[in-house]
């Protein structure tokens, strides 16, 4: 009985294990991906101050509606481009002016010094009337100055979105393939702590000194133990954002007609209007509505900023205004709207707080998305993903060498393949990434179409890596490691100091600058830039250190054979 | 919260209790006592690492619940032991001894 008992369980180990490999390998370059920019995306928006020089400045609370909000907004009109995008699902001619205006809002954070401004404009004779044509402006808060949206924000607009699509945006295909790596993830995880066993008795342990298969190994078991709950939620939180916004959005699709009618429920029970009622009205002074909302929050014992305001049908005896708080003191993406009538500026409704299956909801989702205001949990989120990195890199390479000398004497190319890949996906990436900023850096200002220069920087650096890793992967054939993993480390280690010193010729900010005037979004940057370069060529001297003894081993074993 | 330098101070301290947490816990153990100070402890020796290891990492999480929100609380502490944990794996892996400089009564092999 127990012999049986041992033996379902040994090839339940066996079949975890199998998961855990090819699962893991082939799914393991893409949440190389989604950790590593996941990390990045951690500071976006200081990423963003680094790469447009002329938004250095500090963050900025929500300006006032009267004095700055309303003559931008009352700017606003949509891009060219999207009226052109339009015009084919619209009977009739395109207006002239857009002022059948269906939303204003404006959102901030306490790491946003600009403020990004979204306008909806209904459309008279669009062919689906729910459609609206959108637009979006960037401003100076202190003073509503329009600043040019067109450059590129590489850390909320470039990173943030590789983080969680791959930028694959057809047919949401990114967002499956991240989905569905992050299930794999859950599943890794699972098989990974059974294949391990010993969690607690290794949780220290890492024999740098040993055989190169066992310290990767123990690496690879450390980073993925140590930061085990950190690895679990995010994948699970990651999944769950995704569940509700892409995966089931049933309400938009399958079920529209219902949806609907429950929209137009809900909103009769909120008592917020659901649509325009045709009439005129004026708005009165929102400044006061958002003062009176804090008021609120106040008097719950939470006082707080706005985070976002929405006015919904502007100009229609139905338009309201919706006042939004900033969530920084907690996890939980909490919003404590309060709605006004825009016409009269009355109270319509204040969100009762949420049960508490939406508490948890909202703890989860707000743990991934992090808008709090606490920098040491932002900076242990980098290292939880960096160790994610790390998890899978070991894994990686691990996958290589265990099967490279065998692979070596049975000709196949299999470890080599894998390795060519490995090398494009963990050094590649921080090549590519440090080949943007360097490119963010050199291509002048007012460059047309700047942004699409600096991603061709980033894909471009991507594939050279990858070609130049496959050039080089020859000695993997023969059961010696690739050179390609040195030189890359290399390119980093030259490349990231190399971005701080344009930063610094480009925009006058040296870190002396920027530490004394405690700028820390550009500061931090190059300081982590500064630390990879030192990290990278520790790993490269490491790594020609090894080769070194590596070929030596070779070359004794050929002497041998001769002999 | 209401004032961040005293949060700052706690969170220090929140970091330094998870580390000696993590680093008593560690010498508690067989392997990494041998390496911190090159022999085997006892039994008695080693249950008095190990408690103060778990008190630590207690009184760790309570320096993190004084600092923020409980449910920020929690993922300081969590992400802090992780922290942590690789810290001390990698004073092992480098440097043994100087871990033991949380135990300094602990004599070492001759």
């Amino acid at each position: 009985m127990r012999q049986g008992e041992s033996i379902v369980f040994q090839s339940f180990r066996q079949a975890m294990a199998w998961l855990h490999t090819w699962f893991g390998l082939v799914l393991g370059f893409v949440l190389m991906a989604a950790f590593f920019f996941g990390a990045l995306s951690v500071f976006d928006r200081e990423i963003d101050r680094w790469a447009i020089p002329s938004s250095r400045f500090e963050p900025q609370p929500m300006p006032s509606f009267e004095k700055v909000l309303r003559p931008a907004f009352e700017r606003m009109q949509p891009l060219p481009a999207s009226i052109e995008a339009m015009r084919p699902r619209v009977d009739g001619p395109m207006p002239a002016h857009y002022d059948s205006i269906a939303y204003w809002s404006a959102y901030t954070t306490h790491r946003d010094p600009v403020l990004a401004l979204y306008a909806g404009y209904q459309v008279p004779g669009a062919k689906n009337p729910e459609e609206l044509l959108l637009a979006e402006a960037t401003i100076d808060p202190r003073d509503g100055r329009v600043l040019p949206n067109d450059q590129l924000k590489i850390g909320s607009g470039f990173f943030y979105p590789l983080h969680y699509s791959l930028t694959l945006d057809w047919k949401n295909l990114g967002f499956w393939i991240v989905g569905f790596s992050a299930l794999v993830m859950l599943a890794a995880l699972v098989s990974g702590v059974v294949m391990h066993r010993k969690l607690f008795r290794e949780l220290f342990t890492f024999r740098p000194g040993k055989a190169r298969l066992r310290s990767v190994l123990d690496l690879h078991n450390l980073t993925g133990v140590v930061a085990l709950p950190f690895h679990f939620f995010f994948a699970f939180t990651g999944l769950v954002i995704f569940a509700s916004t892409y995966y089931f959005p049933i309400g938009h699709t399958q079920l529209h007609e219902l949806h609907e009618l429950h929209e137009k429920h809900e909103a009769q029970e909120l008592g917020l209007p659901h649509g325009r009622a045709g009439v005129p009205a004026g708005l009165a002074n929102v400044d006061a509505m958002v003062a009176q909302a804090q008021r609120r929050w106040e008097a719950r014992g939470m006082a707080g900023d706005v985070g976002f305001l929405v006015l919904q049908h502007v100009g229609d005896a139905n338009g309201y205004v919706s006042v939004y708080r900033a969530g920084t003191d907690r996890i939980a993406l909490v919003g404590q709207g309060v709605h006004f009538k825009a016409s009269t500026g009355q109270l319509l409704r204040e969100d009762p707080p949420t049960t508490a299956v939406g508490r948890v909801s909202e703890f989860l989702t707000g743990l991934h998305l992090q808008h709090f205001r606490h920098w040491l949990l932002r900076w242990l989120y980098v290292f939880g993903g960096l160790a994610g990195c790390a998890c899978i890199a070991t894994g990686l390479v691990f996958f290589v060498e265990k099967r490279k000398r065998q692979h070596a004497r049975q000709g196949s190319q299999g470890a080599r393949v894998v390795d060519a890949l490995a090398v494009a996906t963990v050094a590649g990436m921080g090549v590519a990434v440090l080949c943007m900023l360097v490119a963010n850096r050199l291509l002048p200002e007012a460059l047309p179409a700047r942004g699409d220069w600096e991603r061709h920087a980033f894909w471009g650096a991507w594939l050279l890596s990858l070609l130049h890793a496959a050039w080089r992967s020859g000695p993997v054939a023969r059961g010696l490691p690739n050179p390609a993993w040195r030189e890359q480390a290399w390119a980093i280690a030259v490349l990231a100091p190399l971005a701080v010193l344009l930063n610094w010729i480009t925009t006058g900010d040296h870190l002396l600058r920027t530490l004394g005037a405690g700028y820390w979004p550009v500061a931090g940057l190059d300081l982590a830039l500064l630390v990879v370069a030192v990290i990278a060529a520790a790993s490269a001297r490491r790594l020609g250190r090894r080769a070194g003894a590596c070929s030596r081993d070779a070359a004794e074993d050929v002497e041998a054979a001769h002999a | 919260m209401h004032d961040p330098t005293h949060a700052g101070w706690l969170l220090a301290a929140a970091l330094a209790a998870c580390l000696a947490g993590m680093g008593w816990l560690a010498l508690g153990m067989d392997v990494h006592a041998r390496q911190a100070w090159g022999r085997a402890l006892s039994p008695a020796e080693a249950r008095s690492l190990r408690l103060p290891g778990w008190l630590a990492l207690v009184a760790g999480l309570g320096l993190c619940l004084g600092a923020d929100h409980p449910s920020m609380a929690a993922l300081v502490w969590v992400m802090a032991l992780a922290v942590s944990a690789l810290s001390v794996a990698f004073v092992l892996a480098w440097q043994a001894r100087w871990l033991g400089v949380l135990a300094p009564w602990v004599r070492r092999a001759r």
